[in-house]
């Protein structure tokens, strides 16, 4: 042993035992031992050969078993070369679908090619596309990406009270209440109003005592809210066709990678039929999710049916469509008052005339030579009699 | 040998390697390496015995293993209950 030592043979594991000694060394070692045996009259013995070039010689035979760690050495790398995550820190403004969609349109999107992703390109792109990232850095580590960036500090909402501005009408309408913050209200409870009146004006009266009253403009802000009426004309046939769900259910599985979509086994279905996503979960193992979805589909198979409907259950629909409709148009705080409906009944079809009374907000900014809409916010309220 | 002594302490260099002293270090009580010995003398699983410029080393214990063997270190494993300088 001292003699393989001295010509730098590494051995390990050296153990005695009854008759000599067992160890382990490397397949060089080997030959320099056999000699070292072979000077010292000691008998040498290979017990078993291990390591990888042992595992190597012994099954380099086995074709499928090499064609199969080929197979997976090649897959390891083609599936490492993609990239598989995208994540993003530090954004608190900023939402992360929107910088994630934006990433997408640049090519930094879960499968994508990992060397077709430019990262200073994109890091480049962030910086000029929102106005709100002072810094960002994209880098890839493994198969994951990472957008790590710092916002700027969120800019004070500048309300420009200086600019001279009139607060008129949007519509026709009779004024329920006014409040107005900045500005003299040249309305009141009670008033009709027609679209473009001026509400509350730009105009203020300012002077102390002893001093001439003199007029300054500033631009004016309040809330008015106004009973206003909405025409709508409805129409509904008599007689329509419904449909009429029938058959077997059948469910499909489609995989989807980006925009691709791969069915496999489509159900064989005909005549007409109604397609309904259930459900939509991505491909995970463990914790670690693959940018592929597997979604169920249901088909339900359908005829058409002749259908009559009378002139009163007509009406009825109609009024909730009308109903409907006017509360689409409304806003918070906004309300309907009362619904008028009139009716017009023909062979084929009846017909709705509807008149609906609102109660909502008219207020609307005007500038010098320019229009737009203003969002109260009113605290100050000043009602007529 | 004095000499080389003196230069070493003057100049602060590895003692072991200026007067070939074995450098010996032990993990608790279950391993133990010997770096610059000069072979193995005797060798069992109570006892080893391990040359070095300062005379032998012998090493008693129990369930003891040559866990690694090189030109440079001699690594042993097991419980070691004493260590002991024979010149």
């Amino acid at each position: 042993m001292n003699m393989a030592s001295y010509r730098q043979v590494l051995f390990w594991d050296a153990k005695a035992n009854a008759t000599g000694m067992v160890m382990k060394t490397s397949w060089s070692g080997l030959r320099a031992l056999e000699y070292c045996a072979e000077k010292t009259g000691c008998h040498l013995e290979v017990v078993a050969y291990g390591g990888l070039p042992a595992k190597w010689r012994k099954y380099k035979g086995r074709q499928f078993l090499m064609a199969g760690l080929l197979f997976f050495i090649v897959g390891l790398y083609v599936l490492s070369s993609f990239v598989w995550v995208v994540d993003v820190e530090g954004n608190e403004r900023l939402s992360k679908e929107e910088l994630l969609s934006s990433c997408a349109e640049w090519g930094l999107r879960p499968g994508a090619w990992k060397a077709h992703v430019d990262t200073e390109t994109i890091t480049k792109q962030l910086l000029s596309s929102f106005a709100d990232i002072s810094w960002v850095s994209v880098s890839i580590q493994g198969t994951d990406a990472t957008i790590q960036l710092a916002e700027t500090i969120e800019k004070t909402e500048m309300i420009d009270k200086e600019t001279p501005q009139d607060i008129v009408a949007e519509k026709d309408g009779v004024i329920l209440q006014i409040t107005a913050q900045r500005g003299t209200p040249l309305v009141q409870a009670g008033d009709v109003v027609k679209a473009g009146d001026v509400l509350i004006s730009s105009e203020i009266q300012v002077g102390v005592e002893g001093e001439e009253i003199h007029s300054e403009y500033v631009a004016a802000q309040g809330s008015v809210m106004a009973r206003t009426w909405q025409n709508m004309t409805e129409e509904l046939p008599l007689q329509y066709t419904e449909k009429v769900l029938q058959g077997e259910v059948q469910k499909n599985r489609i995989w989807i990678w980006n925009d691709k979509k791969l069915d496999i086994i489509k159900p064989n279905m005909t005549g007409d039929f109604e397609t309904k996503v259930i459900s939509q979960k991505p491909l995970s193992l463990g914790d670690f999710r693959f940018p592929i979805l597997l979604q169920t589909e249901q088909y339900q198979p359908y005829i058409t049916q002749p259908k009559t409907r009378t002139v009163e259950q007509a009406k009825k629909e109609l009024e909730q469509i009308c109903n409907q409709k006017a509360k689409q148009t409304l806003q918070q705080n906004e309300t309907i008052e009362q619904i008028e409906m009139k009716y017009e009944v023909y062979t084929d079809c009846v017909r709705a005339i509807c008149k609906a009374t609102l109660s909502e907000e008219i207020a609307k900014i005007q500038r010098k030579g320019q229009d737009a809409i203003y969002e109260p916010n009113g605290t100050n309220i000043t009602t007529g009699e | 040998m004095a000499l080389g002594r003196q230069v070493a302490e003057t100049l602060h260099l590895p003692k072991e390697v200026v007067l070939h002293l074995p450098l010996i270090s032990m993990v608790g009580q279950e391993e133990l390496t010997i770096e610059n010995h000069k072979g193995l003398m005797e060798y069992s699983t109570e006892m080893i015995r391990i040359a070095t410029g300062i005379g032998s080393l012998k090493i008693c214990g129990s369930s003891l293993e040559l866990k690694q063997m090189s030109a440079d270190c001699i690594v042993v494993k097991g419980r070691v209950d004493s260590l002991e300088f024979l010149r």
